[in-house]
Parts: structure tokens; C-alpha cells; sequence
């Protein structure tokens, strides 16, 4: 963990702060969005059980809309 | 050339079995409705990614990090957050649910009927229709410049050949298994750009010894951009600089910040089944991004070591100036024949996702949003069909055109200028219209009016690099632009995005809301 902690530094040690800093945003973040969907895995499922009325309908259209292209 | 056959060949086998298998879907619409498809999280996050990242991305913004370095990586970042995080949750939830309460099926449409306008609605498909081609031709340019390289053909045989495929492949049935094909697409393109970031590594010595050199070669970089600014290619651009100004504000914000108003991607949340699809595919699109993005900017940046050290010279100057040429040139260059073919394919399949979407797009955008809403007052005609592809056609057309007479260099300033322009036009009233239920149908045209206006008054009489382009200061106020530094270097959308969100703002204070009953059905779900 150490020795691959260490070679991130050297290798970040040539970038400038800021550049250094923008590649662990892009790292953070990607992590971030991880945790995120992990927290939320099983959720927002349940409205497949409600109505589907309105849900058909929306799709009913979209394969008219589809059918409609070339 | 016998690689390039074989990949071409295998890549259209199974993108034509994957059109047929979309097709095939699609009429057997009421089993597949019923049964509650359940699109795979991973599907779904290669699907919006492979429409997002294009040729433009790897060959544009990759040239790009070639001549200004690693600051790209901010890119990188917002394209998670905000290009994956923010456009999921904040807007991408709320999308699917008012979609489906308002049965909207175009961005335009979403808004439209939001807002309870027609006006809304046409007006959002007529800037798709018109200046969508500039980011399609983009897209083909970048590819078409590849193939200028590897097959050693003047560019303007590669844009016809590769614009002929293009519309052979969205004229023949290519956009009903739009979905199941960007899927395919996206994958090639993770591979590819994996082999390549890793392999660009090896070939720079490893990740320190690559970065070490990268940072040595600061004082090689040209006198004139040095003097703008530049402080090398492992290095943030000197704050407050000419190249400050322009990497941060257009290459960085313009894009990171306008995919939030980009129509083809708004409208694929509409087509998620629940929030459920929306958490798990999360991640997955961020690794996309991490991975396609961020290693198309590393790689961009460190061909300038490779370069180096082959021929002792910088990208850019390998590269005869055209931005474009950097990344083709790198791969001709310096990979076995059976990969460059492979990278080709990898164009040819990030082309093609991105160009089906914008194509599908202009075709609604003209027929569903222009002619039957705006011009038939909602009536629903036969002739509709025919719109859709005259649409198509037109943005065919013009996108060809537009890669003809476009400079070189082209292709991240005409992405940028797309992702800004749609940014200004359209994210406060997407916003305001998913969150505040008070939103206005006046505040709502007048914010798009003042970004759209705004947005193009700056790029004709102040933002340098559009200005002198296109030449209307020149002629009616004797110079190239009328801003003095750091102004001209100051992106449109920096200026017109905070002045329509403020417009929206004030005007939705002044104005009625729409009426309950629309407020009610567009927030029934949320």
C-alpha cells in the first residue's frame, strides 16, 4: 500500500499543482460516483410497480416516432 | 490494408446484425413493453457514453492536450461530475419522470410542453437543426483526418468517403437499433483507448519517467506560445494568460459544463425505465469517461515525449500546425499496422455513434418539433415521415459542407462552440423547468432568446477566435474583434450562461407560472 502510495507521488511530483490536482478531481469524482451508486444500488425500483399506464403509452409513441425514421 | 478489410469487415457484420436485432425489437413492441424491460446498467452507461464521446474527444480534444498540455485533465474531471453525476441525478432522474408524465419524446418537446408553448418547442428545434451539422462535421472531420493520414488520400476524398458510409448507414435503417449499436460501439472504443493509454506509457518509459520527460520539455515550447502563456505540457497555463482564458473558459467549461443543454443526450434519460437503471449505471459511465477521456488527453499530451524523443521535435510541429493531425500522426507512426487498422475501426465506431444521434436528432428536430409544432399547431400529418428525412438529408448535407470549408484544427473549437452555444440556449430553462415549479413560459422564452442571442453576439463581435473566423466585425467596424484582452479570449458561454439564467430569473418573478394543470402532470412523478 505504502510502495504504491509512493510511486503515485513520484509520479505526480513532475505535474504542477494545479494539473496534479485536476487528475485527482478526475479520480476523486470517479470514485465519488462509485459510492454513490453503491449507496443507491437497490433504490428507486419500487415505481415499476405502480402505474404503467402513463409508461406504455410514452413507449407506444416512441416506436411510432421510431418506426418513422429511415 | 488487408487488417483494415478484416476489421471493417468483422465491425459492420455486427453492427448490421445489431441494427436488424434493434429493428426486430421494436416491432414487437407489446411483449417487450409488458415484460418491464430492464436495460442493463452497463448497457445503458456505454449507450450515453458512446454518444457523448466522439472522434471529437479523442482526435480534437486529444490534439488539443497535445499543444497545451495536461490542464485537459479538468476535462476529464467535469466530464465525470457534472457529465455523469450532475447529468444523471440532477437532471437525468427528473428528465425520465417528466418525460414520460408530459409524453415528451424530444428535448425540444420536453420543453415545450413544460412550458405550454409551441414557440419553445420549434424555435429548440430549429437551433438543433442549424447548428447541430457544425458539431457533426466535427465529428466526421476527426475521422476523416485519421483516414487522410493512414491512407495517404487528399481530406476531402476521406470526408466524402467517410460521410458516404455515414449516410448510407443512417439512410439504411441505422437509427432504429441506434441503441443497441452505440453499445457496441462504446466498447471498442474502452478497449482501444485502454491499449493505448497503457501502451503510450510503455513507450514514454513508464508513468514517471514519462511525466519526468514530459516536464523536461518545457523549454521547448515555442517562444510565441510561451509568451501567451503556455508553461509547458505538464503544467497549468500561467493564470489570467491569453491560453489561460481560452483552455479554461471553451476547452474546459464550454464543453464540461454545455453536455448538461446537449439535446441527443438529454433525450436518452427519457428512455430508462427507473431510478434504479440511473443509480447502477453510474459508475459505469464514469469509468467510460475516466478511461476514453482521460487517457485520450494523457496520451494527446505525452506524443510530444514520444515525438521528442524519435525525430527531437514537438508534436504540433510534427504535426505541420493542424491540431487534428497530432493524434493520427502518433498512431500511424509509432503502432504495428494491425492496430492502427483497429484505431480506424475505433474511429469509425465512435463516428458513427455520435453522428446517428445527431442525425436522429435534426430529423425530429425539423418534422416533430419545427413542422408539426411549430408550423401545424400540433397537428399530427402523414407528411411527417418525409420531414423526418428531409431533416436527415439536409443535416447530411450540411454537414459535409461545413467539413469542406472548415480550417484546420477545427474539430474541439467546432465541439466547444456546440456544447456552448446549446449551454446557454438551453440549460436554465431545463433546469428551472425539471426544479421550480413557478418556472414561466415568458421566462423561459426569454431566457432562450437572450442566451442564443447573446451567445452568438459575442462570438461574432468579441471572442477572437470566431470573430476574425468569420470576418462580420472586420467588415463593419474595421478589426477583428471589439473586445480588448482578456476579454476576446473569454468564451461566449461564460458571458450568455449567467446572463440567461439571471433573465430567467427576473422575468419568472415578473410572469405568471403555467397553468396548475401542467404543473400538476409534468411534477406528478416527482
Amino acid at each position: 500500500m505504502s510502495c504504491g502510495m509512493q510511486s503515485n507521488s513520484t509520479m505526480l511530483k513532475y505535474l504542477d499543482f494545479w494539473v496534479a490536482i485536476g487528475l485527482l478531481a478526475a479520480l476523486l469524482s470517479f470514485f465519488f460516483c462509485i459510492l454513490y451508486s453503491v449507496m443507491r444500488w437497490n433504490k428507486g425500483f419500487e415505481e415499476k410497480h405502480g402505474d404503467y399506464k402513463a409508461e406504455i403509452q410514452w413507449e407506444r409513441e416512441e416506436i411510432e416516432l421510431i418506426e418513422r425514421l429511415p | 490494408m488487408v487488417y483494415l478489410i478484416v476489421f471493417v469487415s468483422i465491425y459492420l457484420l455486427i453492427t448490421i446484425y445489431l441494427s436488424y436485432l434493434g429493428y426486430r425489437r421494436t416491432v414487437t413492441v407489446s411483449d417487450y413493453l409488458l415484460a418491464g424491460r430492464q436495460v442493463h446498467p452497463l448497457v445503458m452507461a456505454m449507450g450515453y457514453v458512446s454518444t457523448a464521446i466522439s472522434t471529437s474527444a479523442i482526435i480534437g480534444f486529444g490534439g488539443i492536450s497535445g499543444v497545451y498540455g495536461l490542464s485537459l485533465l479538468w476535462l476529464t474531471f467535469l466530464n465525470i461530475f457534472v457529465g455523469v453525476w450532475v447529468a444523471y441525478v440532477l437532471f437525468g432522474k427528473r428528465t425520465r419522470k417528466m418525460g414520460k408524465a408530459l409524453d415528451a419524446h424530444t428535448f425540444p418537446e420536453l420543453l415545450g410542453r413544460r412550458y405550454e408553448s409551441r414557440f419553445i418547442q420549434g424555435f429548440s428545434g430549429l437551433v438543433i437543426l442549424f447548428f447541430m451539422p457544425m458539431y457533426a462535421s466535427a465529428v466526421l472531420i476527426a475521422v476523416s483526418r485519421f483516414v487522410e493520414v493512414y491512407l495517404k488520400i487528399p481530406f476531402a476524398s476521406a470526408l466524402l468517403g467517410f460521410s458516404l458510409i455515414s449516410a448510407c448507414y443512417v439512410l439504411w435503417g441505422g437509427l432504429k437499433g441506434i441503441f443497441y449499436t452505440s453499445v457496441f460501439q462504446g466498447a471498442i472504443m474502452i478497449v482501444v483507448m485502454i491499449i493505448l493509454g497503457i501502451s503510450t506509457y510503455v513507450l514514454a518509459g513508464g508513468p514517471t519517467e514519462a511525466h519526468r520527460s514530459l516536464s523536461m520539455l518545457t523549454p521547448a515550447v515555442p517562444e510565441a506560445l510561451r509568451e501567451m502563456g503556455h508553461r509547458g505540457f505538464a503544467s497549468m497555463p500561467a493564470f489570467g494568460s491569453p491560453i489561460w482564458w481560452y483552455v479554461v473558459t471553451t476547452m474546459i467549461m464550454g464543453v464540461g459544463i454545455g453536455v448538461l443543454g446537449q439535446p441527443q443526450l438529454s433525450v436518452r434519460f427519457m428512455t430508462v425505465k427507473s431510478d434504479q437503471e440511473i443509480h447502477r449505471s453510474i459508475p459505469f459511465a464514469a469509468f467510460f469517461y475516466l478511461s476514453i477521456t482521460g487517457l485520450a488527453f494523457l496520451v494527446g499530451a505525452l506524443t510530444n515525449v514520444i515525438f521528442h524523443n524519435h525525430f527531437g521535435r514537438l508534436a504540433l510541429d510534427v504535426a505541420g500546425g493542424n491540431i487534428d493531425k497530432i493524434i493520427p500522426l502518433y498512431v500511424d507512426h509509432f503502432y504495428p499496422p494491425w492496430f492502427v487498422a483497429l484505431f480506424l475501426v475505433t474511429l469509425m465506431a465512435a463516428a458513427i455513434s455520435t453522428n446517428s444521434a445527431q442525425f436522429h436528432s435534426l430529423g425530429t428536430a425539423l418534422s416533430r418539433d419545427f413542422f408539426e409544432q411549430a408550423l401545424m399547431r400540433g397537428r399530427s400529418v402523414a407528411e411527417t415521415t418525409i420531414v423526418t428525412r428531409i431533416g436527415i438529408v439536409f443535416g447530411i448535407f450540411a454537414t459535409l459542407i461545413l467539413g469542406l470549408v472548415l480550417p484546420e484544427g477545427i474539430v474541439a473549437i467546432a465541439t466547444a462552440f456546440f456544447f456552448g452555444l446549446c449551454g446557454a440556449t438551453f440549460i436554465p430553462s431545463y433546469l428551472f423547468g425539471l426544479y421550480w415549479r413557478k418556472a414561466t413560459k415568458a421566462a423561459a422564452r426569454a431566457s432562450m432568446l437572450s442566451g442564443f442571442a447573446s451567445s452568438l453576439t459575442w462570438m461574432l463581435f468579441f471572442h477572437e477566435q470566431e470573430s476574425k473566423a468569420i470576418g462580420l466585425c472586420k467588415a463593419l467596424a474595421g478589426r477583428d474583434t471589439l473586445a480588448p484582452l482578456p476579454w476576446k479570449m473569454i468564451d461566449p458561454q461564460v458571458i450568455a450562461l449567467p446572463l440567461a439564467f439571471a433573465v430567467f430569473v427576473l422575468v419568472a418573478l415578473m410572469t405568471e407560472p403555467v397553468s396548475e394543470e401542467t404543473v400538476r402532470k409534468a411534477f406528478k412523478h416527482i
